[in-house]
């Protein structure tokens, strides 16, 4: 069914330069931006680089000598510490477990309602997605006794479900407001053109709506992705045991598993997931980038 | 026309599981938690009724009131500076830097990618003054300035707290913002160049204004999440020194579970989420004409 | 032709869901105990501690593979630790849900501890280890500070017993012709004389705060007596009193004079004790458990021979004597009272049997059960603790033994200010006297 979209998105436009227009001749050649950019590399790639390099001193290096030299033994010995007795392959795995299904369970969900709010046409929308709104109001060092009351009866406290389902709620209004907003540029006549050849709204939803969301789908994953990957309080509060830690708990307890802090396999530790975390950002970066230049955010 | 869109149905299918979720997760423990505040005590001793003691000893302690302050400060100057120094990288990206952009923009971003007890050592570590001088003193006497203790004092921990936040999520802010300068329809620039606008000038009269509803929204999502610091803040200087760097969230946490005193905490907590619903509402209604249009 | 339920009918459906679902939720709330059974006898000797304190824990497992074997097979070792950080919240958590293990740190101030056995989570220690019989392997002094501590009550177990003092560097003070100080003036002299020579006098941890406030308590406990903070406890004196601010006075003025090395807010406890260990600084008060790391050749640069003990120096004119020696239990572990039946008792014995000796052994950590087996000391100093730990007569306390979490919080995170200048003496006592009299 070829549908004539008129919803044009930016990803069909290049960003303005390079239609050859001969307004912006000389930018590159100017001097200033060089030094502006190479500052900007500095400031943020030498922290990247000076984690590195303490996360292969050995304790006694990192604590007396300076802070910029380079380690006066390579000590490689610190990223299989932080693996194996830092646990931090069953870390991972607990945040992944975590996170991903709390990440898709978000994205469903907060699609299906964004465009049930935007898109169907019913009293009391308005109200709704206000209710939603107010969700990303409250901090959520508020439901964590509740929660953890809640979770704890229903006997789930030994599990990682607690954390899958407390993500997927508090991402739940940040999704569901960036797919509302996002749909605003899908028109309505789309759907009655659809549903009038037999489909009915729901698979309408589902194969034409989706897709044509594409973009936004991956920045709000993304975004997402990221918060929930890093959060600490949440992790913290709700894993009772070190089987279901995930990795930034993990790094907090860092300080005991070695007696004195070690600070060797600490970065070590810190720079495994960074570096796992980069590449998976970068994986996703050309589609994250699309989608954030397709008008995702439009406001 | 309206009946398809107005499918019941197909509306509960839809809305349903997700307002279920919402409403189990954060709606009733939101309640719930209000419920709390109007009692005194705490999961071991239990709870009792408190009536509104908790609501008069909120506007009297000096503690909420130092707390509020500093979120509110902290709040400001983090979204400013992360707005502000977005979009001045977003003008880099668009106007100055075309084929290296795409590169620059993801080096840019990295840090948001960092977990956040890493950034705190890290910056710990970079401007500390003992026993090792970081770096960052060390610059300071290179240029013959004395080593600052940083940590040492509430103003200038304030300020690293600022600085490392900034860092962290400017380039976030940076390609936000460039999705909405890149939306500037290329007429409109050509058109304002030719009558002779340049620099300066073209961005101030021509650029801002269009990208006003997109800094808009960054700007209440950059608020909304500064309002509600927590991990920043624990994992730098864990709210010291003293109570210097406490922020309403960090006061709360501790008074609930360190103090034993939940009722309270509730009841700061709920101070904060009125403070961000007002500030929100503020910037929505500035921003937007009419939220339920579309 | 779309199926349309009347509007009406729809919203009471609706409301019919969500209310019986916010029902169902409040229920639970309301109801309380009996989640997850914890009424049932527990199948596990669970173990919940902090990431930092390794000693216990390792320790523990080594008996369970030993001494403590048919205990073990019995009811396993289980053990959980969360950041010291989140203890508190851990606790508050699991309390409200009846669901503490059957060890457990008992929070990071004896205040909680003692909250907890109001509420009856925590097992009358002295009445099960004298059913048991193994009361007496209690060390007697551990137990005067842990009723000291506990309102007259044995609410922990004494996994470690410390003293504390101040260590220092011999080859230092011989070096440049100290005495070991007997008085708190022969003490700042000292000090003067090591700054005017560039070597650090003193090594505390800033950021920990603790280590400087135990300076102003021991500087109370020596000029005005043994009962000087129990005093401020019960309101019959306050930290705002001349006398009691003279303590802060002194101790800031060694922060003003520079005594602390820079940047003390921000020095955290390894970095503090590798100062001292590394040669850079000369004095460092401590306790007894840091014998571990003094007696680690791998920590400790200077050499186990080099380091010597002494007592905090006595004021002139001070009411309190030099033995009188700050003591604690380390951070309080305790059992439940819930979970506390045969099997756990056939553990508590085990450990009050056999912890002594294990943890002297393989940790080089003095505890507060007695050593069973004789254990050679790796070193001088080491041997001299012991013995001061052994003919000990009477103990002290420190600054926020008795204070409630608040005030322990107020005190701990202001006490860098105090020696860096930031805050005045006054300005520091009245803070935490404000602390106190606000629960």
């Amino acid at each position: 069914m070829a549908i004539d979209t008129p919803v044009k998105t930016a990803a069909d436009r290049r960003p303005s330069g390079t239609t050859g227009s001969p307004r912006r001749a000389r930018p590159s050649r100017r001097p200033w931006v060089k030094i502006v950019v190479t500052l900007l590399l500095v400031v943020e790639i030498y922290p990247l680089i000076w984690m590195f390099l303490t996360s292969l001193k050995s304790n006694d290096d990192y604590l007396n000598n300076s802070t910029w030299s380079l380690p006066t033994t390579w000590e490689w010995g610190n990223y299989s510490e932080a693996w194996t007795t830092g646990h931090l392959g069953l870390y991972v795995q607990n945040s992944l477990l975590a996170v991903l299904p709390a990440l898709a369970l978000m994205l469903l969900l907060g699609t299906a309602a964004g465009f049930a709010l935007q898109i169907m046409v019913w009293k009391g929308r308005s109200l709704t997605l206000l209710v939603f709104l107010a969700g990303m109001m409250v901090p959520p060092q508020m439901i964590l006794l509740p929660l953890f009351t809640v979770y704890f009866q229903a006997g789930l406290s030994g599990t990682l479900w607690p954390l899958v389902l407390t993500y997927t709620g508090t991402g739940l209004p940040l999704t569901v407001f960036m797919m509302a907003t996002y749909y605003r540029t899908v028109p309505r006549e789309l759907f009655e053109a659809a549903t009038i050849d037999g489909a009915g709204i729901l698979r309408a939803f589902w194969t034409i709506s989706v897709p044509l969301v594409r973009n936004a789908l991956l920045t709000v994953g993304l975004v997402q992705f990221f918060f929930i990957w890093n959060d600490l309080l949440i992790a913290l509060t709700f894993t009772n045991n070190q089987d279901l830690r995930t990795i930034q708990v993990g790094l907090l307890n860092f300080t005991g598993d070695f007696g004195a802090t070690q600070y060797g396999p600490l970065f070590a530790a810190i720079c495994i997931n960074v570096f796992g975390t980069l590449l998976i950002y970068l994986f996703l970066n050309q589609k994250v980038m699309k989608g954030l230049t397709s008008g995702a955010v439009k406001g | 026309m309206h009946r398809v869109l107005g499918d019941r149905r197909a509306i509960a299918i839809l809305l349903g599981p997700a307002l279920l979720v919402y409403s189990l997760i954060m709606l009733v423990p939101i309640v719930w938690s209000l419920g709390y505040s109007f009692t005194k005590g705490n999961t071991i001793d239990g709870f009792t009724g408190n009536g509104v003691a908790n609501f008069s000893r909120l506007l009297d302690d000096p503690s909420v009131h130092e707390s509020l302050w500093f979120t509110l400060t902290y709040a400001a100057v983090v979204t400013v500076g992360q707005v502000v120094a977005g979009y001045l990288l977003a003008l880099l990206y668009v106007f100055f830097l075309k084929k290296s952009s795409a590169l620059i923009r993801t080096l840019a971003f990295f840090p948001v990618v960092l977990p956040t007890v890493a950034v705190g050592l890290l910056f710990q570590k970079f401007f500390q003054v003992a026993p090792q001088t970081g770096p960052v003193n060390s610059l300071l006497n290179a240029v013959g300035l004395e080593s600052i203790d940083f940590f040492g004092s509430a103003g200038s921990a304030f300020w690293v707290l600022i600085v490392m936040d900034i860092w962290r999520s400017m380039g976030f802010y940076a390609v936000l913002l460039f999705a909405g300068l890149v939306d500037i329809p290329d007429e409109v620039l050509e058109s304002a160049r030719l009558d002779g606008a340049s620099g300066l000038r073209l961005i101030r009269h021509i650029v801002l204004p269009l990208s006003l509803p997109v800094l808009m929204s960054s700007l209440i999502f950059s608020i909304n999440g500064t309002l509600k610091v927590f991990d920043s803040v624990v994992a730098l200087t864990n709210g010291g020194p003293g109570n210097g760097t406490t922020p309403l969230t960090l006061y709360m946490f501790q008074t609930s579970f360190t103090y034993s005193d939940y009722g309270y905490g509730s009841t700061i907590a709920l101070l904060l989420t009125v403070v961000c619903l007002l500030v929100s509402l503020v910037v929505y209604r500035v921003s937007r004409r009419d939220i339920t249009e579309g | 032709m779309s199926l349309r339920m009347p509007r009406v009918r729809r919203a009471r459906l609706s409301l019919f869901t969500a209310g019986t679902a916010s029902l169902a939720l409040l229920t639970t709330a309301c109801s309380g105990g009996g989640g997850a059974g914890s009424s049932a006898a527990p199948k596990e000797f669970s173990y919940l501690s902090v990431t930092e304190n390794t000693t216990v824990k390792t320790a523990l497992t080594t008996l369970s593979k030993g001494a403590c074997k048919s205990a073990n097979d019995a009811l396993p070792l289980k053990v959980e630790t969360v950041p010291q950080a989140s203890l508190d919240q851990k606790l508050q958590l699991l309390a409200g849900q009846d669901a503490l293990p059957v060890q457990f740190a008992a929070g990071n101030a004896p205040a909680l501890t003692q909250q907890l056995a109001k509420s009856g989570k925590v097992a009358d220690l002295e009445k099960e280890l004298k059913a048991l019989g193994v009361l007496d392997q209690l060390e007697p002094a551990a137990v005067s500070t842990i009723k000291a501590l506990y309102g007259g009550k044995v609410e922990v177990l004494p996994y470690e017993y410390n003293i504390e003092g101040i260590f220092y560097n011999k080859k230092l003070f011989q070096e440049n012709g100290i005495a070991v100080p007997g008085t708190w003036d022969e003490l700042v002299a000292g000090a003067a004389k090591l700054d005017a020579k560039n070597i650090q006098p003193f090594s505390a941890s800033g950021q920990q705060g603790w280590p400087i406030t135990r300076l102003v308590s021991t500087y109370l406990y020596r000029s005005l007596g043994p009962d000087a903070l129990q005093k401020v406890a019960d309101g019959k004196a306050k930290l705002t009193d001349p006398e009691y601010v003279k303590a802060a006075e002194e101790v800031a003025a060694l922060g003003e004079k520079g005594y602390f090395g820079k940047g003390v807010g921000s020095i955290d406890y390894d970095t503090a004790m590798n100062q001292f260990l590394n040669g850079k600084a000369a004095m460092f008060y401590m306790g007894s458990w840091a014998l571990a790391n003094v007696s680690d050749a791998k920590q400790n640069k200077v050499g186990a021979e080099n380091v010597g003990f002494m007592p905090f120096p006595a004021v002139a004119g001070g009411k309190g004597s030099i033995d009188q020696y700050p003591s604690n239990v380390g951070l309080g572990i305790t059992l439940g009272a819930k979970s506390f039946d045969k099997k756990t008792g056939a553990w508590a014995s085990c450990i009050a049997d056999n912890y002594g000796s294990t943890a002297l052994e393989d940790h080089g950590s003095i505890s507060g059960f007695k050593v069973n087996t004789e254990v050679k000391d790796a070193n001088e100093v080491t041997t001299q603790v012991r013995d001061t730990i052994s003919t000990s007569k009477q103990n002290v306390l420190w600054f926020e033994a008795l204070f409630s979490t608040k005030a322990t919080t107020v005190s701990q995170t202001n006490a860098a200010g105090l020696v860096a200048g930031s805050m005045k003496p006054e300005q520091f006592m009245q803070t935490v006297q404000d602390a106190l009299a606000a629960q």
